[in-house]
Order: structure tokens, then sequence, then C-alpha cells
């Protein structure tokens, strides 16, 4: 708590370009839309907020029951650059359900996942259609909440299905910048996701 | 988040003392009588239904709070609840701080209780600290929670504990005549509280 307030008093974007690549459209090889097979898949680990002064843990779950269609992944981008960060916030509460994060006592429905080849094994990216947390938020001088609608999650895999990530909590997601999106996140840094491991059924 | 009453937290507001503790307080009393100015190290937690945080804090007490300004915000929040309370407290002379990382509060109530070796440390700031839990999704509102209260025991080595109401409301109330309740409804843990040497 100590040190975290600092970073909350900037209201400068975050951009997230790791995240961004995974919301890009991949090559058409890599994708895998809609993998039925070995589903649902879940993911248990640890979400990490830390500073030089405080640090915060909580365990978290993810169930992936399936991957989004690519129709509907590119339908979502095409709202995003047509409808800017409200579009895109629109058509994803209306993508059909691909799975749920829960952390503690809440849930929080993922309706964008997405897989992809990856060097070492694989990245999940998941977007949720709600914020999950407003990291920050609990400071006197917290700026307002407005316009982060949705939570950005990146799972990076190895060929064990064990790994770390990151997700911005509370996020914007923008049309722009050099690769056509933008991820703003609430907090001053993305939550780090630690001790991430497929859990095998 | 149900708001939880931390009755007993404000100790000095209520304080009554039979003959015979007089006497014993009053030996340990000359032993502490030259405590302040004095700082303390404190670590705090806070846990939760999926994990905690953990972070360290510093509590600087440049003097107690005088019997004078003491009687001054019991009369304030007898009389007109927690706004009068506020707005006296915001108006009383500084007495130390709370410092979290880099961010600093001013404290402007400090009193304290001899307990034979061991005393009991109570301190208000004039703004709240943290709203415990208010980055969840469906939070309440924070209006309301205007202070911070810290409570604490420390033993005559120095070593101790205690609690903190980051954002807190205080009313009149419960065994004590004084109810302290936190917006998070879950006090802040002061574990290994620790005097720091001078």
């Amino acid at each position: 708590m100590s040190r975290l307030p600092r970073p909350f008093r900037r209201t400068a974007a975050l951009i997230i370009a790791a995240a961004i690549a995974s919301l890009l459209p991949p090559p058409v090889a890599a994708q895998s839309s809609k993998v039925k097979q070995g589903m649902p898949e879940i993911f248990n680990g640890r979400a990490r907020v830390a500073t030089e002064t405080a640090r915060g843990d909580v365990y978290w779950n993810i169930q992936i029951d399936s991957y989004t269609p690519e129709k509907e992944l590119k339908g979502m981008q095409q709202a995003l650059q047509s409808g800017g960060s409200a579009g895109f916030v629109e058509a994803l509460k209306k993508a059909p359900v691909a799975g749920h994060l829960k952390i503690g006592d809440k849930t929080f429905t993922i309706r964008w996942a997405r897989k992809q080849p990856s060097k070492n094994g694989h990245v999940i990216s998941l977007v949720t259609d709600g914020p999950v947390y407003y990291v920050g938020a609990g400071l006197p001088d917290a700026k307002p909440r407005e316009g982060y609608d949705v939570a950005v999650i990146r799972i990076d895999l190895d060929s064990s299905n064990t790994g770390t990530g990151t997700m911005a909590a509370a996020a914007r997601v923008k049309a722009g910048g050099a690769s056509g999106v933008e991820i703003e996140d609430y907090g001053a840094e993305p939550v780090k996701l630690v001790s991430v491991m497929r859990m095998i059924s | 988040m149900s708001v939880r009453g931390l009755t007993c937290l404000v100790l000095a507001l209520s304080v009554t003392a039979s003959s015979a503790q007089t006497a014993q307080t009053s030996q340990s009393a000359n032993r502490w009588r030259k405590t302040a100015p004095e700082s303390f190290r404190a670590n705090a937690q806070v846990t939760g239904t999926g994990g905690g945080v953990a972070s360290g804090l510093t509590i600087q007490i440049d003097k107690y709070t005088s019997d004078a300004d003491h009687a001054a915000l019991v009369k304030a929040l007898k009389e007109g609840g927690n706004g009068a309370f506020v707005s006296t407290l915001k108006t009383s002379p500084v007495v130390g701080k709370v410092t979290m990382g880099d961010r600093t509060f001013t404290i402007r109530w400090a009193r304290q209780q001899i307990k034979g070796d061991s005393r009991r440390i109570a301190v208000a700031t004039d703004s709240p600290v943290f709203f415990a839990g208010a980055g969840a999704v469906d939070a309440k509102p924070t209006a309301g929670f205007d202070i911070a209260v810290l409570e604490f025991t420390v033993d005559s080595i120095g070593l101790g504990k205690g609690s903190m109401a980051a954002a807190a409301h205080v009313k009149p109330g419960g065994p004590t005549g004084v109810q302290v309740d936190d917006y998070s409804g879950k006090r802040i843990d002061l574990v290994t509280v620790t005097r720091n040497s001078s």
C-alpha cells in the first residue's frame, strides 16, 4: 500500500505491447478459433501487485470452455476500428461466452479467448466483459473509473503448460498506435500472473 | 462488505480507572512520561477471500494530544456526531504523522494509556489512509469515511501489535461510548509494531 499509491496518481495510459499483439489478427495458419478437443481448459495461478514497499497476492482460476471463433474475433476487431472503445465493448458483450475467471467469490465472464502457438508453447489472450478490479482505486485521490470496462489477460505457457502472464484488471481497449490496438490500464502497471498452471483433468 | 464496528478501539475517550489501578498506573506513567516524540514501524496486513496485501508504515508521534484538545473532540463527537468530530479534528493541532511509502497523513489526535508494563496508543489522522476494497467493481461509496484510526499496544521493550481502520467513521455508542466503523468492515492488522530507537 505504501509504495503503491504513487503510480496510481499517474493517469498516463499504459500500452501493453504483448497484449496488443495477442489481440491482433493472427496468421491464418496460427489460428485455433474453435478447439473443442480437450476442453474445457482450466488454469490456476496467483495475481500479484508488488512495489518497493507493498505486495498483494490473490489466487485465481480460469476455465476456458471454448476459444472464440475467428468470425467473432474479427467482428470485435472491426467494431473497435469503426466504433472505438465503446464499439468494442458493445460487440464484446454480444459475443458468446468463452469461459470464466474466478477470484475469491467473484466470477467474471470471458467473451474473448484466443490461443496461439508461441516459441516455447502457447499464448492465451482473454478479455472479460467487465472490469475485474480497479487497482489503486482505494487511494483517497484515485482517478475516475469511467471507461475502463473490460479486463485483458495474457498468459504465456511453456510446453509443459506452466507459465506466467499479465492482467490489465480494468482496461480500456482503444484503436490507435502503431499496431492499431492500444490497451490502457486503470492501474499504473499490469498485474503479474505467476505460478500459472494448467490443471490436468 | 458489511461495516463492522471496531468498538474498544479508541481507548482514551472513555477511560475510567479504579483507585488501585490508578496507583499502579501512576508508577508506570512515570516510566512513560517522556515518550514523545517517538516513532513506530508497523507491518500492515489485510487478508480476504482469496488473498492478501501487506505493507509497511511509520507512525511518528511528536506529542500526545492535550487533555483540553481531547475534551473538545469528545464534546464534538457527543454533540455533533461524526461530522462535528471530523471538523474539530481538522482544526486540532498537528501531533504527528503516518507515512506509507511516499504518502504522509497528518495525525491530529494521539493518546496513550498505561497498562502495567505496556501502553495502548491510539492516533487519528485527519484524512483516510486507504479505502480497502474500493477497487472492487461493486464497491460502495467512500463518502463519510473521512479519517483513519490506528491503535496498537507496545510493551516496555517497544514491541507490539494493533489494528488500523484505514478509512473510518466515528459515532457515539458502543460499550466505550465511541464506535469506529471502517470502510471495509474489516480492520487492517498491524503486526510486529516496533518502537524506533531514538
